[in-house]
């Protein structure tokens, strides 16, 4: 998720819960409020009370009677003066039940003990528990209005702001990491930012990057530098061995023996070929923009392999379904990776065995290109090894250097297709090329020009015929 | 044939002397720009070779100034940076050819043949093997002067080759290096060198007798005339 979502989602859900929250606890504080400010009021009231009788004297209530009592037309409130017990209560306010004029009401009330004239008397003054809460509903109401209101102003105001402090963020992934293209020689602007963070994070960032150009240009000026040093000394000991072979009076046994210094120095030649070729791939020095038929390019590799499979005796099936053209690749380097499979394929054959290259074009789904043989096979234990480097899955006689399925994951690693294994020992190898989306596409037009037979097959077999 | 060889390896430039001189090529030396500069403005020459990786200046900039001292000579590019770009550009100059390092030494003399063939319009593209004729130019092979003799790509890539180091016994890795040239092949050991000999050699000798075609035991092949 991204972080301007997340911040988005606890932004809403902290207020939310917030809402939640004092909704839930809105009635109760604003009964007790409302409770507060009664009993006050009721206090007042005593204290009016209390003023009048100081200046005015009790009988101002009393009159004569034993005990006073008035209350107000709705009967919301009363006040009465009656002569108390012996015994001293102290001031006290409760909710209780009273009768007024034959009707039990709930009052607050406030309950006063005082000496006159040396008479106790309690002073009562109440109010309807009904009217202390009348405001209450309204009250919330226009409480939760103002909060609702408050929250979504401050949630807009919140997410604006966000948005604002992340774009620098926005701008360093898009410019520094998304757009960017390994080995990163465009040059780089410092982004627009006041965030000291975001400032550190871009400027390591562009620190970083130029450190990986550096040792991406050191590499390449090493693998030009090495080709160079160590293709000199071959080239001239190539040059002597040549000279030597010429020599009309060496004698055979020393011809055989020049032979064989000269296999071994092209063994030599052939590992740092080898060797330079990954990591020139490596290092990116491939253009990836040739189209090509996958048919075209399959008939050329056997073209080049025929005489193998001629000499091992083995059987070639090849089944294309449509013509498959492949876009934005480097032919060169599809031809060795397919070349190198299929001479896995031939050179760990057993003799008349067969070799089938099929393909599958499921719709939705990556084209795959499958390679099959029914060879020696490998352990299960070894499959994840196959591809490293100077790695053989087995001793053979004529056993190669090791580095031929290193070149082939490193080249399909650089064109991003997938290669999975299976095997099994004694059975065979299959090995399976699963391009990316898009580029393999079936090219319609010359589709119905080709039959369904095979003509690298035919082409095959009629030279198997010489 | 004049050939000035640049080239600042001087056991090298020498390996190389010996070979062409054994083909009757005359070579001129020179192991910096400068000494090559000054053999330019002295002689003219057919062939100039031309290592990249000299000393004292790129061997780019000597190819542009070999091309306007010696316009007719023909110059091949010899350079162990092998990458692509260099080979563009050192065609683009004027370059005939471009050899990557290491070469060997035959495939260097073909290519010459190839670039006088071309360059020079040599007449001598016919030649004569026991009752065959072989013409190097149009990839024929005739017997009896009418008979055309149908030799696959490669059949015919083989037997020229041998055809050219004539007398010489070329090894079995020498022959597929020059027919499968330098891709990552892992198979140097290979016997199919041996599956075309015997088809050239069952192709022709329904006609007449290939006695001229030798096997040197357990080291390759020869073309004896």
């Amino acid at each position: 998720m991204k972080l301007f979502t997340k911040l988005t989602l606890f932004i809403t859900l902290s207020k939310l819960a917030i809402v939640i929250l004092f909704v839930w606890l809105l009635p109760f504080l604003v009964n007790r409020v409302a409770y507060q400010y009664n009993d006050y009021y009721l206090n007042e009231q005593k204290k009016k009370a209390m003023d009048v009788i100081r200046q005015n004297g009790i009988e101002a209530y009393l009159q004569g009677e034993p005990s006073y009592g008035s209350y107000t037309m709705l009967k919301e409130e009363y006040i009465s003066l009656e002569p108390a017990g012996r015994v001293v209560v102290p001031d006290t306010i409760a909710t209780l039940r009273r009768v007024v004029e034959a009707d039990t009401l709930t009052y607050r009330v406030l309950s006063h003990t005082f000496y006159y004239n040396n008479n106790r008397y309690i002073l009562e003054v109440g109010k309807t528990t009904a009217t202390i809460g009348q405001y209450n509903q309204p009250l919330q109401r226009v409480a939760l209005y103002v909060l609702i209101g408050l929250i979504v102003s401050t949630i807009v105001i919140d997410l604006i702001f966000t948005r604002l402090l992340l774009r620098p963020l926005g701008v360093i992934i898009r410019n520094r990491l998304l757009n960017t293209r390994f080995p990163f020689r465009e040059t780089m602007r410092p982004v627009q930012t006041s965030t000291t963070d975001f400032r550190y994070l871009d400027d390591s960032l562009t620190e970083l990057m130029g450190k990986v150009r550096e040792a991406f240009e050191k590499e390449r000026e090493f693998t030009s530098n090495a080709s160079h040093e160590l293709m000199t000394p071959i080239s001239i000991l190539q040059s002597k061995m040549e000279n030597l072979m010429m020599e009309e009076t060496l004698p055979e046994v020393l011809q055989k023996r020049v032979m064989d210094m000269m296999k071994t120095l092209n063994r030599l030649k052939k590992i740092i070929h080898s060797l330079l070729l990954i990591s020139r791939i490596e290092n990116d020095q491939f253009p990836k923009a040739d189209s090509f038929p996958l048919r075209s390019l399959l008939q050329e590799v056997v073209d080049e392999l025929g005489h193998r499979l001629q000499e091992q005796r083995l059987h070639f099936d090849l089944r294309l379904s449509g013509n498959m053209v492949l876009h934005g690749l480097n032919h060169d380097l599809i031809f060795q990776l397919i070349y190198n499979l299929l001479n896995n394929a031939i050179r760990y054959n057993k003799p008349a065995g067969s070799i089938i290259v099929h393909d599958q074009l499921i719709p939705g789904k990556p084209y795959r290109l499958l390679i099959k043989d029914t060879g020696i096979g490998i352990p299960e234990n070894e499959i994840d090894s196959i591809f490293n480097r100077f790695k053989k899955v087995e001793k053979k006689e004529n056993d190669g250097y090791g580095l031929g399925l290193c070149i082939v994951r490193t080249i399909a690693q650089y064109h991003g297709i997938k290669i999975e294994v299976a095997s099994s020992v004694g059975v065979g190898t299959l090995f399976t090329l699963i391009f990316p989306e898009g580029m393999a596409a079936a090219s319609p037009d010359e589709e119905a020009s080709l039959p369904e037979g095979d003509h690298i097959l035919d082409a095959y077999n009629g030279f198997s015929k010489f | 044939m004049k050939v000035l060889i640049v080239e600042d390896e001087k056991v090298m430039a020498s390996e190389m002397e010996a070979f062409l001189k054994k083909t009757f090529y005359l070579c001129d030396l020179a192991y910096t720009a400068k000494q090559g500069l000054e053999k330019m403005e002295e002689n003219q020459y057919d062939f100039i070779l031309l290592d990249l990786g000299l000393p004292d200046k790129d061997g780019l900039l000597l190819l542009q100034e070999a091309k306007k001292n010696c316009p007719d000579a023909a110059c091949i590019i010899l350079s162990a940076r092998g990458q692509l770009e260099d080979r563009i550009k050192g065609l683009d100059l004027g370059a005939d050819d471009y050899l990557p390092k290491p070469f060997s030494l035959l495939e260097l003399q073909s290519r010459m043949q190839a670039v006088a063939r071309r360059k020079f319009g040599l007449a001598d593209s016919i030649v004569v093997l026991g009752d065959f004729r072989v013409d190097l130019n149009k990839r024929l092979v005739l017997y009896a002067d009418e008979v055309e003799i149908a030799l696959s790509r490669k059949e015919f890539d083989l037997l020229s080759y041998l055809l050219l180091h004539k007398n010489r016994p070329l090894t079995r890795m020498q022959l597929s290096e020059h027919i499968w040239g330098n891709f990552s092949d892992d198979d140097y050991d290979s016997n199919y060198i041996d599956v075309h000999i015997k088809n050239i050699r069952k192709k022709l000798s329904a006609y007449s007798s290939v006695e001229w075609l030798h096997t040197v035991r357990s080291v390759g092949y020869k073309v004896k005339i």
